[in-house]
């Protein structure tokens, strides 16, 4: 075939009939607005989660570390929320740097920061599903709650709960990779079939991202992680719950105790804060998942984007919320805190040899626990208002 | 103790390091939608593949034209696997007559 030939050839006004309306040339997307927003929403909104939740969360451990053993099933599912929770915003700022910039870190880093997300995601959702079980098994089952309750029962279902979101996480381990994409680079004409970076000025981008070497595969994995990350990151723990609480606030609406509408107005906040954080951003990720495959305008596409860049971090602000909402609730909680809080001010201010940790007294403890097992008598007393 | 103001120290290390960041992305750009109709071929510099084994959720050649456009095309199309057949041979003759000179 001859070069010339070539262009004469495919030079005819027929051609141009089909072509040159500027407006019907289809481009890649550049996402500029969503871009632009990620520039506000990466670095600054992420480094106040990060912030707080480190802050929150780490509390919440040092709290069971050195003030108060871990001595009831409350306290197990707390401490590993916490820690799930505290692993969770670790990751975020490395995650966020990579994502902005091009993937610095190597590939180890990529699978396993991903990885980590994802198991941290599922065992912080499903733990707070437990700890609505929990509190329903206390109030509104309460003969069998003794039998039911117990530590060594906790650490077995927190085991399980690990284990589980460690299996659910493994594609993410698996299929996440770090590579320069390769629709990036050229093939130019006449210049051989070295393959030409456009950018040539510009250093190679990496991405962490998934990536497959067959196409049915990738299809089903990029609608299964996601599915996945709805269906038991979401709505599972939305539904257990959603059943859970409504059946407490049924019992202690029937209950006549003055603290009742107090520990309502508790089992109100977990609940709305969990829909408000988790809903939006949920339901868009639904979308994306459902519209992903089909051909979609780029304006489209970059609102879906830019609902995701706003709407991921008000997910992420529930891991700081869970130890205001959960832990420090109690007045118990919030009494060793306090105590966390002077005893660390006295460090500070004196740099005096540490004190010695001030642990609850065993007395107090068996009081306030029975009280807390028997829920019949006080139905309040698991949220410890 | 000294754990917290270690863990303290690293945390606002990190959140710095996160606000000190450019971003650069953009490599993400993917094709979402294919251009209807047909590129004439003299317009055409060359081409990238966009796989949906990566990131981007379609399949698609994008050509890049004379005026630095990158325009999405489906794979599918008979023509679009025409034009790639054509730059590669025309690579191939390349190839050839520059080994011949040397």
């Amino acid at each position: 075939m001859n070069v010339s030939e070539d262009g004469s050839l495919f030079n005819q006004s027929d051609d141009y009939s089909d072509y040159y309306n500027l407006e019907d040339l289809v481009s890649p997307c550049p996402h500029d607005n969503n871009q632009r927003t990620e520039m506000w929403v990466g670095p600054y909104v992420h480094s106040v989660i990060c912030i707080l939740g480190f802050l929150g969360n780490s509390l919440v451990i040092l709290t069971y570390a050195f003030y108060k053993r871990t001595k009831s099933m409350t306290d197990v599912y707390l401490l590993n929320v916490a820690i799930a929770d505290l692993l969770f915003v670790l990751s975020l700022p490395l995650l966020v740097y990579n994502q902005l910039s091009s993937w610095s870190m190597g590939s180890v880093a990529c699978k396993l920061l991903r990885g980590s997300y994802s198991v941290n995601l599922y065992s912080g959702m499903l733990l707070l599903a437990c700890i609505s079980t929990d509190r329903y098994i206390a109030i509104v089952q309460a003969r069998r709650s003794f039998r039911l309750r117990s530590l060594s029962y906790g650490r077995l279902i927190c085991g399980v709960v690990w284990a589980f979101a460690l299996l659910v996480s493994i594609p993410t381990f698996y299929f996440y990779d770090r590579y320069e994409l390769s629709h990036n680079t050229f093939y130019m004409q006449g210049e051989g079939e070295q393959p030409e970076n456009n950018q040539t000025s510009k250093p190679p981008q990496y991405v962490c991202e998934f990536r497959f070497n067959d196409s049915d595969v990738a299809k089903s994995v990029k609608l299964a992680v996601p599915g996945t990350q709805l269906a038991v990151g979401f709505f599972l723990p939305l539904a257990i719950m959603g059943f859970c609480y409504t059946a407490i606030i049924v019992t202690l609406m029937k209950a006549k105790n003055f603290q009742r509408h107090k520990a309502v107005r508790v089992v109100l906040a977990v609940v709305v804060v969990f829909i408000v954080c988790n809903l939006p951003y949920n339901l868009v990720l639904l979308y994306e998942t459902i519209s992903k495959f089909s051909e979609q305008s780029c304006q489209d596409s970059d609102t879906v984007q830019i609902a995701i860049t706003v709407l991921q971090p008000l997910a992420y602000l529930h891991c700081c919320l869970n130890p205001v909402l959960y832990a420090f609730i109690g007045v118990k909680f919030r009494n060793h805190f306090q105590r966390i809080v002077r005893d660390l001010w006295c460090m500070g201010k004196k740099y005096m040899t540490p004190r010695r940790f001030s642990r609850v007294t065993s007395e107090m403890y068996v009081s306030s626990l029975r009280r807390s097992v028997d829920g019949s008598s006080d139905q309040g007393s698991s949220f410890t208002m | 103790m000294a754990s917290i103001k270690v863990s303290v120290a690293v945390i606002s290390l990190l959140t710095v390091w996160l606000l000190a960041t450019h971003t650069s992305a953009g490599s993400y750009n993917c094709c979402r939608q294919y251009t209807r109709g047909k590129i004439p071929f003299n317009k055409i510099k060359g081409y990238a593949v966009q796989t949906d084994t990566e990131s981007c959720p379609l399949k698609a050649i994008i050509f890049l034209t004379e005026s630095n456009r990158r325009v999405c095309t489906n794979p599918a199309l008979n023509w679009v696997m025409d034009y790639i057949n054509r730059i590669r041979n025309k690579a191939q003759q390349v190839h050839k007559m520059a080994q011949t000179h040397t």
